[in-house]
């Protein structure tokens, strides 16, 4: 068998010395963390393997000796060495041995005892694979995720070397703490001999971070016990409070706040991810927020987006135009203007059109002529079959009363619009997430729009109840509540007789009632579309790990997925030399590994379901804030 | 290994002598056939048609025929497997239709069919069971291929509604020019002759048969109670409504008669509905029994249990289930219909209309009979009818079918044609001569595609000569012991 | 193996049974073979004048849905008064009324326990609906083009036609689905009428005819055939003479249809039994010509 010994590079070139290091027998591989320069006391070596050993729970031990030679070989050194082996003893005894200036090594392995099968040899070939030990000890390795046809824990052997590896370093810190230029008793060499940079700041803030976050979790622990008590529990404020999103998204904040400022120490290596993912994403969140709220406060933006929003609920766009062109078109009347007595709320909007020309106009003249577009194209619907003109001036005077009712609560409205958007930008301080939350202020705006929706849809889903009901009764079956099924039932003459003509008025007042939910429905869904898609943003900045996402730009050695081996200069007779590499973790991995949990709102319905509460009328919530965090 | 059996060539006569060997049963020479059997129908799949294809295959194997099986695939089940004696099936991956029917065009089983003809060197096909779309797609590639042909009817059909016109119009195009053709009763042999138009001359009556030691009569049987027996599927045809009438009127005449129902359907809801109506299943004793789905091999043990078989059919072609309870040592009261007064003689049953009425007053006589001790004992009758019906003797004269058919020639195209044309109608009849043609084309197609030539020949695994038993002889000694 | 039997000297018959080894061969065709065979034995002999008066009823409602399209043609035209048509409706519907009772001397009421109170409740449901909704369904349709009114009216008329109980008991009848493709014709041409009071006497007059005349000739048929036949010809020749008025070619083609369907169909109704060939025999699915519905109900 091929014995595997991983040498670091940084040992390459130090002096002779013993090896010392972990041997993994499973995978028949040594692994050496350092050389032990000459002089020793043999005792305190062992001592200091004790100490290690207990520190860091890694079994190291002596594996062989390691010879840098630099003129003609010493006869006197080679029987030492050979010597230690009786001293320090090891199965199998490595001897390593590199002359000056060469790239070739010559390495043995012995086995003192007798081997006990008659094939194997008393000497096993080495191969060498040069690591990177920093990179390594550093390193964090993502095992690849289980094909689902194998068992858990039935890693594949590969998988456990390498782990193996990487483990053995990265606990031996006990190891590195001394090296040769110590005073100590014993000389090493290992990756810190060289010498390694610390930054001050990075010292600095670690010392300081105790305090703060000692601190900061007091701060947090009050904040939370206030928001917990009694009086949000009360009906109206707890209700009002699970609607928002603003507040789903302070408290989301409060929370990610608590974690990082959590006293507690990160137990593993994905906890400290975690944690350094939350601050980055906090620290950029309130960045941006700081960003939108210097951008709102200059150049009196606050105002030009008060005057933005309101014309969008203003009557004169959107649905108050569907509402007359259908009241209009069939009667005629397109080129006209109704009369103010009819119509009063035009008045106030020839008052508003004067206020705020340009901005109004752009925007309702924007809208209006759109929402002319579809409706013209609706109006102009196939198969000859129109719109009653009696339920539509019915209909459409019930949703005219409505907007009148929505006008005066509008301009009640108007004036605090500017107010609520200044300590809206404000609330930007606590994040972009948190000023996003203007999601809710949509609501807030197109509740008209959901009234209507609601009011169109209770309508069409009566009318198709009842059609698929008088259907039953026109072919003369019934549906059986028990057997869950339809029978056939004999009715009498008049029961028939009243079905079939109610039938016969709901099938042809079907296409104006449709036409009025559709139209609806679809301002309905735009909002939420446009709802849906800030919801998403906030979810995407919520969730992505950036540092870890920087960590694989910056030092992609710290997440490795594996690793790959480099062939080096091979001369026959002399070991096989292979140089490991790290292999980083693709990005999609890092993403997926490291997502943080966020409160997703994802769609709860599929397509098809949708479809089909649209087609029969059931009012639909597709935007959910789940309950549970998902990882 | 060599095969054995069957021609090289594929026209001409396909019998090979067979050398005689030591220790068997036959000494004249005796021709043997490569037979291979067709239906939708088989294993997982129990039922009649199913049981009745495998123990024939397995008596024929018996007799040193070469038989094969092809089926179309049941869920997984896909390929070929291999059951006692080397019978080895063929799972053909055909999409199903409906009730374990392959959905057929006529042509895309021809390429899959040819293929295993030719390979397992078949000269007589043997389709089962009208209902199976892909029996009579073999029927109709064999015929095309110069294969001769047997079809067996297992069921009985009418003539007056639409879709029994227009299966019975297949059923003669089918059936014009196969060779001979098997019925399981006098009854079935007279319908199947007016519903395809055949000359009675070629058409045969082999009944079926019941294996004996599987139904065997209880000798601790209990004689405190009387106790009807019902196995069927509950459906309408097997007249399970005629037991809601019979429950509730016998129950109230004798206080000591249970009923044991066992079967599965959609007629279950009348039978636990007239139990709760008549309260007959929570009171002290439960009177009715209702025990759902039965596995084949706890038929016996349900039989068993009772005194009396009631079988309510309103049609039946054979009916292997008044068998299996005369072998059990039951006394059988049936409806008399379709083939069921040819199956048992006099004294082993009690036929009656299929009213409520009349079954009441068989079964009435029957349970008098039962208490006066007139009836025969159970192992008398089981010894009686173990011989009426029996595996072997079927096979034996299925075997004489074969040799009959064997000598006779198949219809050239041309003739084929002026038959199909002549003897099914105008319309029909031309339609079917024009898919012939292009069923004939599609062959010389495929022949010129992979000829004959290229296809491997099958190695034989059946019965004793069979090639894996050949490798350890130690088994044929156990096989022999099991044959029965 | 030989097609004929060899006689035996000891004469073994034949039997038809299959537990038994018979020394003929298995595809062996006794005398006795087909023997339970039965043709046409449900055949029925019709007679011609039978089948004639039983045609009387396709007749009555031949006619009376051109009876209803000719009226509804003279209302759009404007030349029938409502007024006339409401009344002389409600005149034939109570003579009617009286006449079904008289009939039968009160038997098919006793029988059906239906009194004459909730006989006026039915007809105060009606007439009070129908006056409610009929401004509703005057302006149902406007914005509908006319040939679609046309074209679904003849369908939905059609449909009443082919699924009305003639008296046959055939799967495709339904008596609740014809009445109603009745009365949705009747909607969907009311509608086009001038005026809202033109609707509701058309909506009426159509129950009238199609719910309330084919009930009267039901009872007419089984009690008095005579005066049935009698009332069917006036019937037929005043809608005949109804449809003349409007159109001879309309006229014309509706008399052929009328004869068509009355004096041909029946002849060739009986020649085409002499084709008939029904198979009975042993393998015949028994029926079962008891209702075992009693055991459950």
């Amino acid at each position: 068998m091929v014995l595997k010994a991983f040498f670091p590079t940084c040992c390459a070139s130090a002096d002779s010395g013993l090896l010392v290091g972990r041997w993994v027998p499973e995978q028949n591989s040594a692994v050496v963390l350092a050389v032990v320069h000459f002089p020793f006391i043999p005792i305190q070596v062992k001592e200091l393997l004790a100490q290690v050993q207990q520190a860091s729970g890694v079994g190291v031990a002596v594996l062989g000796t390691w010879c840098h030679r630099r003129q003609e070989p010493e006869e006197s050194l080679g029987h030492f060495l050979e010597g230690l082996g009786a001293i320090f003893s090891h199965e199998p005894w490595l001897q390593l041995c590199r002359e000056r200036g060469s790239k070739f090594w010559s390495c043995k392995a012995t086995h003192r005892q007798v081997p006990t099968s008659p094939s194997a040899p008393g000497e096993d070939q080495v191969m060498l694979i040069f690591y990177d030990q920093r990179k390594v000890l550093l390193s964090q390795l993502h095992p690849p995720t289980a094909l689902p046809d194998h068992q858990a824990g039935d890693a594949t052997a590969s998988t456990r070397g390498l782990a193996a590896v990487f483990d053995t370093v990265a606990r031996s810190e006990a190891l590195f703490r001394s090296d040769r230029f110590d005073e100590g008793l014993v000389r090493l060499s290992h990756w810190q001999s060289e010498g390694v940079e610390a930054s001050i700041l990075v010292e600095l803030a670690k010392q300081a971070s105790g305090p703060v976050c000692l601190l900061m979790a007091y701060l947090l622990s009050l904040i939370s016990a206030a928001s917990t008590c009694r009086v949000f529990k009360l009906w109206p404020l707890s209700f009002i409070c699970s609607k928002l999103s603003t507040c789903e998204q302070l408290r989301h904040r409060l929370e990610q706040l608590t974690f990082i400022f959590s006293t507690q120490k990160a137990e593993n290596a994905s906890q400290l991810m975690r944690k350094a993912n939350t601050l980055v994403s906090v620290l950029l969140d309130v960045a941006l927020g700081l960003t939108l709220l210097s951008w709102l406060h200059g150049k009196d933006r606050i105002g030009q987006l008060a005057d933005a929003l309101v014309p969008v609920a203003d009557p004169s766009s959107a649905s108050s135009v569907v509402v007359y062109w259908a009241y209009c078109g069939q009667t005629g009347l397109c080129g006209q203007e109704p009369s103010q007595a009819e119509c009063p709320w035009l008045l106030r909007v020839a008052q508003l059109r004067g206020r705020r020309k340009e901005s109004l106009g752009a925007g309702k003249e924007w809208v209006a002529e759109e929402l002319q577009h579809l409706l013209q194209w609706l109006m102009g619907a196939p198969a000859g079959l129109k719109m009653n003109r009696a339920l539509d001036q019915v209909l459409g005077r019930f949703f005219l009363y409505h907007i009148h009712l929505w006008i005066s609560y509008i301009h009640l409205m108007s004036p605090f619009i500017e107010r609520i958007l200044w300590h809206m930008g404000l609330s930007a301080c606590l994040g972009l997430t948190v000023a996003l939350s203007i999601s809710d202020i949509i609501a807030l705006l197109t509740f008209h729009i959901y009234c209507f929706y609601v009011y169109g849809a209770r309508l069409y889903c009566l009318k198709i109840c009842g059609l698929s009901s008088l259907w039953r009764l026109f072919r003369g079956k019934k549906w059986n509540v028990l057997r869950q099924r339809v029978d056939s039932c004999s009715y009498d003459l008049d029961q028939l007789f009243i079905g079939t003509l109610l039938f016969t008025i709901l099938v042809f007042l079907l296409p104006t009632t449709a036409l009025y939910y559709l139209v609806f429905t679809l301002l309905r869904l735009l909002v939420v579309t446009v709802q849906g898609l800030i919801h998403l943003l906030v979810d995407l900045i919520n969730s992505l790990p950036l540092y870890a996402l920087g960590l694989r730009l910056c030092r992609p050695y710290r997440l490795s997925a594996g690793v790959k081996f480099q062939v080096l200069e091979h001369e026959a007779g002399r070991p096989l030399r292979l140089l490991m590499q790290i292999n980083p973790l693709p990005y999609n991995r890092v993403v997926h590994t490291y997502r943080l949990p966020s409160c997703g709102c994802h769609p709860k319905h599929s397509w098809g379901s949708l479809c089909r509460k649209l087609f029969f009328g059931e009012l639909i919530y597709p935007w959910r804030q789940r309950g549970d965090k998902q990882d | 290994m060599a095969y054995r059996g069957g021609g090289g060539r594929r026209h001409g006569p396909s019998a090979a002598f067979h050398p005689v060997s030591p220790g068997r049963l036959f000494t004249c020479r005796t021709p043997t056939h490569n037979i291979c059997m067709v239906s939708d129908f088989f294993y997982p799949n129990m039922g009649g048609v199913e049981s009745h294809i495998y123990q024939l295959s397995q008596c024929l194997i018996e007799r040193g025929h070469k038989v094969i099986i092809v089926t179309h695939a049941y869920g997984n089940r896909k390929g070929i497997r291999y059951l006692t004696k080397g019978l080895k099936v063929y799972y053909l991956p055909l999409k199903v239709m409906y009730n374990q029917s392959t959905a057929t065009t006529l042509f895309h089983s021809l390429p899959l069919l040819r293929y295993i003809f030719v390979r397992e060197r078949v000269t007589i096909i043997h389709s089962h069971s009208s209902f199976s779309a892909m029996a009579h797609d073999a029927l109709f590639h064999a015929k095309t291929m110069g294969l001769r042909t047997v079809f067996t009817d297992h069921s009985l059909f009418g003539f007056a509604d639409v879709s029994s016109v227009l299966t019975n119009k297949l059923l003669t195009v089918s059936l014009c020019d196969t060779n001979h053709i098997i019925c399981v009763s006098y009854t079935s042999k007279e319908n199947t002759v007016l519903r395809a138009a055949l000359n009675p001359e070629i058409v045969s009556v082999i009944p079926n048969a019941v294996d004996p030691t599987d139904f065997t009569p209880d000798p601790f049987r209990r004689h405190d109670s009387i106790t009807i027996v019902i196995v069927s599927r509950l459906v309408y045809r097997k007249g399970t409504d005629l037991l809601s009438g019979i429950i509730p009127e016998l129950c109230q005449k004798y206080q000591d008669l249970n009923f044991i129902i066992g079967g599965e359907g959609p007629k279950r809801i009348i039978l636990e509905e007239v139990r709760e109506r008549y309260q007959l299943h929570d009171s002290s004793k439960i009177r009715v029994r209702l025990l759902g789905a039965l596995e084949h091999k706890d038929v016996r043990n349900v039989l068993v249990q009772g005194h009396i078989f009631l079988n309510t059919s309103l049609t039946e072609a054979f009916c292997m289930a008044i068998v299996e309870a005369a072998s059990c040592g039951l006394q059988v009261v049936s409806t008399r219909v379709g083939g069921i007064p040819e199956v048992l003689p006099e004294n082993l049953i009690i036929l009656c209309e299929p009213s409520v009425k009349s079954l009441c007053e068989g079964l009435e006589k029957a349970i008098s009979q039962l208490k006066s001790g007139v009836l025969p004992a159970p192992e008398k009758i089981h010894n009686i009818v173990k011989t009426f019906y029996t595996w072997r003797n079927v096979a034996e004269r299925t075997e004489k079918v074969y040799n009959r058919v064997a000598g006779e020639t198949v219809l050239p195209m041309d003739k084929r044609l002026e038959r199909l044309m002549s003897h099914c109608g105008p319309v029909t009849g031309c339609i079917f001569a024009l898919l012939a043609v292009f069923n004939f084309l599609f062959l010389t197609f495929l022949r010129w595609m992979t000829p004959d030539s290229l296809i491997d020949v099958a190695i034989d695994a059946t019965g004793p000569k069979g090639a894996w038993i050949n490798q350890y002889p130690y088994s044929r000694k156990r096989g022999r012991n099991k044959t029965r | 193996m030989c097609a004929q039997p060899v006689p035996n000297t000891t004469e073994i018959r034949w039997q038809k049974v299959l537990y038994e080894r018979q020394p003929f061969p298995d595809n062996y065709v006794d005398q006795r073979f087909l023997e339970e065979l039965r043709k046409n034995i449900h055949a029925r002999k019709y007679q011609y004048w039978a089948v004639v008066f039983e045609s009387s009823v396709v007749i009555q409602q031949l006619c009376s849905v051109c009876v209803f399209g000719v009226i509804w043609w003279y209302m759009d035209e404007g030349l029938l008064a409502p007024h006339w048509l409401l009344g002389t409706g409600l005149a034939l519907s109570l003579t009617g009324y009286v006449l079904f009772d008289l009939l039968d001397g009160g038997e098919g009421r006793r029988k059906s326990g239906r009194t004459r109170w909730a006989d006026l409740k039915s007809a105060l449901v009606f007439i009070t609906f129908t006056y409610g909704f009929s401004p509703v369904l005057k302006t149902l349709t406007e914005s509908v083009s006319t040939d679609t009114i046309y074209a679904m009216s003849v369908f939905m008329l059609l449909g009443h036609l082919i699924f009305f109980d003639y008296g046959a008991n055939a799967a495709i009848v339904s008596s609740t689905l014809s009445l109603n493709m009745a009365i949705f014709a009747s909607v969907c041409l009311a509608s086009r009428l001038p005026r809202t009071l033109h609707a509701f006497i058309m909506v009426t007059f159509a129950i009238q005819i199609f719910a309330l005349w084919p009930m009267l000739q039901k009872k007419l048929k089984a009690c008095t055939p005579r005066c049935y036949v009698g009332v069917t010809l006036l019937f037929a020749f005043s809608a005949l003479g109804g449809l003349l008025s409007i159109s001879a070619v309309g006229a014309t083609l509706f008399a052929l249809l009328l004869v068509s369907i009355s004096c041909l169909c029946p002849f060739y109704l009986i020649r085409l039994q002499l084709f008939k060939e029904n198979i009975h025999g042993p393998w015949d699915e028994a029926e079962i010509k008891e209702d075992l519905s009693r055991f459950l109900s």
